[in-house]
């Protein structure tokens, strides 16, 4: 029963691109206005259901209202065009089936072959062929005297206009209507409450102008596809920003065209137009932005929808803290620190093809590359040292053989001098030169782990002093085109500044070294599919107990889960833990977890900082967003980001903390709001998570404590 | 060089026979003014002589330099400051500051440690005399303990089982390494298969908690390869261990004795031309230590406990001439204020010494003596040294690592030691001695007190 509840409430949400149980009630009332169009809206969406239960669809798909929400309109649609009569109501049900068959392959076509939404094509589609099948019966003969409840107002023309529009999308053209809808639009999502504003305006104006001639009927029915365009383009099918905003309207405009026409095709049918021109306008635009070589704008849906909101949120965090992760975490090819003398589109030699590449020397604390005076190699610090593979690999090609350079001369003959070449993977190479004659430890065909000794640097090639080149490249030709790609984790020191760099590139002129993997950090973080954890703490003086478990998903995504069902996704890598996201309410042990954990790296330095972006919707339930999100086509006024390091040795006792600080920061006029929250994790000498703690305004929120016996 | 020209006092020297130097006879010896920026003879006016000079920012670039030449060798290295090689407070402070444990011989060198706050899990307690209520204090505090020899071992034993805590333990390894003396006094051999019982019988304590290998094979090593064959003879027991008990060590702890650029009494050439340098000595450590396979998580963090090499250098001794005087054979004598008992090292050393004025082009070979009323009071027996007057300051270099440990009082006062801070100024580590502090340990029995 609950099943089905959901299934009708969640089809009625969808009508709007909403995901929303209690948006679905509210439209599912409004339908009940007029009872008539209600009840058999109802009628089709439960028969659909139903339907799709017994020929055991896919129980999620059926809930989310994927099934439901064509069969609302046609039955709706049913009882606006036609007075009731038996034969009617018999023949219901059998178009139902017939919609929801047009339904099941369309959106099956649709989401697999092109994956594309199949929005309300099926509805249109099966009513269509309702109407053209009930005039076997003789002349199409709409309904003349229904009677759509309303209440009267004194609105101006555009606004009565504007809100029946929006009642008419569930086919109740009122005021009332419209007004309860836009209110309910405004809870969901103060995205789409613009958007149907802007659209109608844009549409209001587009139709004055593109057909002057026009009649009330045709604005109302071009203002319903012009909204729902706006609706479906500004921010539900695309992440919402000031170019979707832009799209909505050059895309409003071409709906009125597609007005046009519709209207001119089927004036002798007398088919009425509904929502095609939104359905034809939508598909297109959509389909045709596939295609395109950059998405970083105008960026479809890539995750399951939820709000234009949240769709904002969730994809701008993930943008900042996860899209520079890569697969492969590329490490620095030697030990110790090294200076890059020569960065991308360097000054000498990274230019053109070659311009992804680096050169790293070894300098002591002075700058200084070589002591006495530097005539000879050996004089330099980083001659003789070891490199290592940057990646697990196998060794493909080793030039060997080639003599240092006399210092300050060079051999453009072999330019690249000894060099040696690895394969990471299909169509990844890493090449680095200028070694040590003779110095190889490995063969041609040998299988390579990273950080394995390779060779040692030298001054072959075209090296005035002692060096190596470092670089990415697609085969394994030497002197190959080179191939951007970041290091998976490193340390970066320039202007006595240290700092944890993820997924980045190092810049010329900085002091580079690889993190130094510490146990007992690593073992708190490195979990383990089946690793159970267990936390005590207390809210408002009860008690809770909160049990972790590691556990995978089918796409082999980990995540944590406790007992009451809140999962935090994570992932893990040899140097480094980092979360991608959380679902559940805010308040439980693994919630502050999360929020104390975004990234940390398997390595303990009290002098290192880093920082992660986090969502705003992550940190505040709070109704102030909406102010916020009201803006947020335009730019987003909230920031927040944490900036993490380590601390030893709090109150003597053998733990380490992590610290985690939370800032949230408004701008221009959301500048009143600014929070700063702080997370503490302290992990016990044995590696374990001992302590997961929470402050905001440097008042303590939350406490939590391992149960250790229980693991 | 100032516009008026140095009075020389007249000398004599023999002609030579033979054929010329073709580098010429320029002095060898350089005058030195300063010391880090700071004029020798302003601090002589504050602090008096003779005066212990030690340069902090030396420390600290020595430590540096060492610390970038074996961590570019071999990822995972611990630096120990060896307290016996210089322990003033404010020395050990700054190789702290620069990430360095601390390597202890006695309960006197642990409670130093403690006391500047060195937590016991960064001391490293060597050496062969540990009391029961210093290895007990050690246990309790997890401090790292090298155990020397069986009867330490039984005794750890012992302890841990009354105690019921768990003590973090290490052994030092001596060996053959090719290079004489042999140092098999400490520790236990690994030729003869002691070593290896001795990892076994720990292996088998229950409160025993073995996590490293140490040695130490000798002290002023000029051989680079002899850290090597060391290496891999530890190497070696961390395969033993890792084979038999699946055991992966914490650490190996290749001790010191890295050679400092002081030449010895015994040598011809300069030091700086024979002795290895650190990255030479890196490199044999490294190369040794990559002989165990296994992912670089899992390889053991390389502990050294170099002293000399990275302290000798800091230290000056500034010290004032106090006579000129010609031997029955007619070579010249300097006495100096400074005497063996706080330059102990010139037993070992041919200190290099200079003016720490302007002199003129001509020297003589001369004998340094002390100022003490003893024979073997001689600070360098034949050096060519320009002519001094009363008075002149001189400064000996390279006085950094054991002088101020193994000095003693005795006919004089023990100096001031400062330090030239990294900023410039100069700060007094250690106040020099007065007969209160000397006479305040006495006691003069009742009896003995009325003798007029």
């Amino acid at each position: 029963m609950n099943f089905l509840i959901d299934s009708v409430l969640f089809s009625y949400a969808q009508i709007f691109f909403s995901n929303r149980k209690w948006f679905g009630l509210v439209i599912f009332l409004v339908s009940l206005l007029t009872p008539k169009i209600g009840f058999l809206g109802l009628l089709g969406v439960i028969t659909a259901n139903l339907i799709a239960y017994f020929l055991k669809f896919d129980l999620s798909k059926i809930r989310s209202g994927f099934y439901g929400f064509n069969g609302i309109l046609f039955g709706a649609a049913v009882g606006y065009f036609y007075e009731l009569s038996l034969s009617i109501v018999l023949l219901l049900p059998v178009f139902i089936l017939i919609t929801f068959f047009i339904t099941s392959v369309l959106e099956h076509y649709l989401a697999v072959a092109l994956n594309l939404p199949g929005l309300s094509l099926p509805f249109i589609i099966s009513f269509y062929i309702f109407i053209i099948f009930l005039s076997n019966y003789g002349e199409i003969q709409f309904s003349k005297n229904l009677q759509i409840f309303d209440i009267p107002t004194d609105f101006s023309q555009p606004v009565s206009i504007f809100l029946k529009s929006l009642g008419l999308i569930i086919l109740q053209p009122s005021v009332i209507a419209g007004l309860i809808i836009l209110i309910a639009i405004f809870f969901f999502s103060r995205i789409l409450f613009l958007l149907s504003i802007i659209s109608f305006i844009v549409n209001f104006y587009a139709i004055k102008i593109i057909l002057p001639f026009q009649t009330d009927g045709l604005m109302v029915i071009s203002s319903v596809n012009s909204i729902l365009v706006g609706i479906a383009l500004g921010g539900s099918l695309i992440i919402p920003s000031r170019k979707s905003l832009f799209l909505v309207i050059i895309s409003i405009i071409m709906t009125v065209i597609t007005i046009g026409f519709f209207h001119q095709v089927f004036l002798t049918s007398r088919l009425p137009i509904f929502v095609l021109p939104f359905n034809f306008i939508v598909l297109l635009v959509i389909y045709s932005l596939k295609f395109r070589r950059d998405h970083t704008d105008l960026t479809l849906l890539y995750f399951k929808p939820g709000s234009p909101e949240e769709n904002y949120y969730y994809h701008h965090n993930r943008k900042a803290r996860f899209e520079r992760f890569k697969y492969f975490s590329v490490e620095l090819p030697f030990f110790g620190e090294w200076k890059v003398s020569q960065g991308f589109n360097g000054e000498y030699t990274h230019k053109d093809k070659w311009k992804f590449a680096w050169d790293f020397v070894q300098v002591d604390e002075n700058d200084k590359e070589y002591k006495n005076n530097g005539n000879k190699s050996e004089d330099y610090f980083c001659y003789n040292l070891p490199v290592l593979a940057p990646l697990d690999g196998e060794v493909v090609k080793i030039v060997d053989k080639i003599m240092d350079n006399p210092i300050g001369e060079v051999n453009i003959d072999k330019n690249w001098g000894n060099t040696i070449i690895l394969k990471h993977a299909e169509d990844f190479y890493s090449a680095i030169s200028h070694l040590k004659e003779g110095s190889f430890e490995v063969k041609v065909g040998e299988k390579v782990r990273k950080g394995t000794i390779i060779a040692k640097c030298g001054n072959s090639g075209r090296s005035p002093y002692p060096h190596i080149h470092f670089q990415f490249q697609l085969t394994d030709k030497i002197g190959e085109k080179t191939f951007k790609y970041p290091l998976g984790i490193f340390i970066s020191k320039s202007d006595n500044e240290k700092k944890l760099r993820i997924f980045e590139y190092p810049q010329k002129g900085e002091l580079v070294k690889n993190i130094e993997t510490h146990k007992i950090i690593k073992n708190a973080f490195d979990f383990k599919l089946g690793n159970k954890l267990n936390f005590t703490y207390e809210i408002k003086n009860k008690k809770f107990e909160e049990e972790w478990e590691v556990k995978i998903d089918i796409y082999n995504l980990l995540y944590l889960e406790n007992n009451f069902g809140e999962i935090a996704y994570f992932s893990l890598s040899d140097k480094m833990f980092y979360f991608t996201s959380y679902v559940g309410k805010k308040n439980s042990a693994l919630y502050y977890f999360y929020l104390s954990s975004p990234i940390i790296p398997f390595t303990f330095d009290s002098e290192l900082s880093w920082k992660a972006p986090y969502s705003v919707t992550e940190l505040t339930n709070t109704k102030l967003l909406y102010l916020n999100e009201l803006l947020l086509l335009y730019k987003n006024y909230l920031r927040a980001y944490g900036e993490l390091k380590f601390i030893e040795n709090e109150e003597d006792d053998n733990s380490f903390l992590i610290i985690t600080e939370i800032k949230m920061k408004g701008f221009g006029i959301m500048s009143f709001m600014n929070s700063t929250k702080r997370g503490k994790i302290k992990i016990d000498e044995n590696g374990n998570i001992s302590e997961i703690a929470f402050y905001e305004k440097n008042k303590f929120i939350f406490k939590a404590n391992n149960n250790l016996e229980k693991k | 060089m100032s516009s008026k020209k140095i009075y020389e006092r007249p000398i004599i020297t023999k002609n030579q026979s033979g054929f010329m130097n073709k580098f010429g006879s320029s002095s060898l010896v350089k005058p030195k003014v300063e010391i880090d920026g700071v004029l020798v003879k302003d601090l002589v006016d504050k602090w008096g002589s003779p005066l212990f000079v030690i340069s902090e920012k030396q420390i600290r670039s020595n430590q540096r330099n060492a610390l970038r030449i074996f961590k570019s060798r071999y990822p995972k290295v611990q630096f120990a400051w060896s307290y016996k090689t210089n322990y003033l407070k404010a020395v050990c402070a700054v190789f702290h500051s620069e990430g360095s444990w601390a390597e202890v011989v006695s309960e006197f060198e642990y409670q130093k440690a403690r006391r500047l706050g060195i937590p016991g899990e960064n001391i490293i307690f060597n050496g062969p005399d540990k009391s029961d209520s210093a290895l007990l204090n050690a246990i309790n505090e997890n401090a790292k303990i090298h155990i020397d020899h069986f009867d330490e071992l039984y005794k750890l034993i012992e302890l841990t089982e009354e105690t019921q805590k768990k003590a973090n333990v290490a052994i030092r390894v001596n060996m053959d390494v090719g290079v004489y003396p042999k140092w098999d006094r400490f520790g236990f051999n690994y030729e003869n298969g002691e070593a290896w019982q001795a990892l076994k019988r720990i292996i088998t304590s229950r409160n025993l908690k073995l996590i490293g290998l140490h040695t130490h094979i000798g002290t002023y090593m000029m051989s680079a390869d002899a850290y090597k064959t060391a290496t891999i003879k530890l190497v070696d027991l961390a395969k033993g261990l890792k084979n038999n008990y699946n055991l992966n060590l914490e650490y190996i702890d290749l001790g010191g004795g890295f050679a400092s650029h002081n030449t010895l009494l015994g040598q011809y050439l300069p030091a700086e031309e024979v002795v290895p340098s650190i990255e030479q000595f890196a490199d044999a450590i490294s190369s040794g230590l990559f002989e165990l396979s296994g992912s670089l998580d899992e390889l053991p963090t390389l502990i050294l406990e170099t002293g000399r090499a990275l302290i000798d250098d800091a230290g000056y001794l500034i010290t004032k001439v106090l006579a000129n005087k010609r031997l029955s054979t007619g070579k010249r004598a300097i006495i100096i204020d400074a005497g063996v008992n706080i330059l102990f090292t010139s037993f070992w050393y041919k200190h290099k010494i200079h003016p720490a004025n302007e002199t003129g082009v001509h020297t003589e070979e001369s004998a340094i003596y002390g100022p003490l009323c003893m024979n073997i009071d001689c600070i360098r027996e034949s050096i060519v040294f320009p002519n001094v007057k009363k008075d002149d300051l001189l400064v000996i270099d390279y006085v950094g690592a054991y002088d101020m440990t193994q000095w003693m009082q005795f006919i004089n006062m023990r100096p001031n030691v400062v330090m030239i801070m990294q900023d410039g100024t100069v700060e007094l580590i250690r106040k020099s001695e007065d007969i209160d502090y000397i006479e305040q340990q006495e006691i003069l029995p009742a009896t003995l007190k009325n003798f007029k």
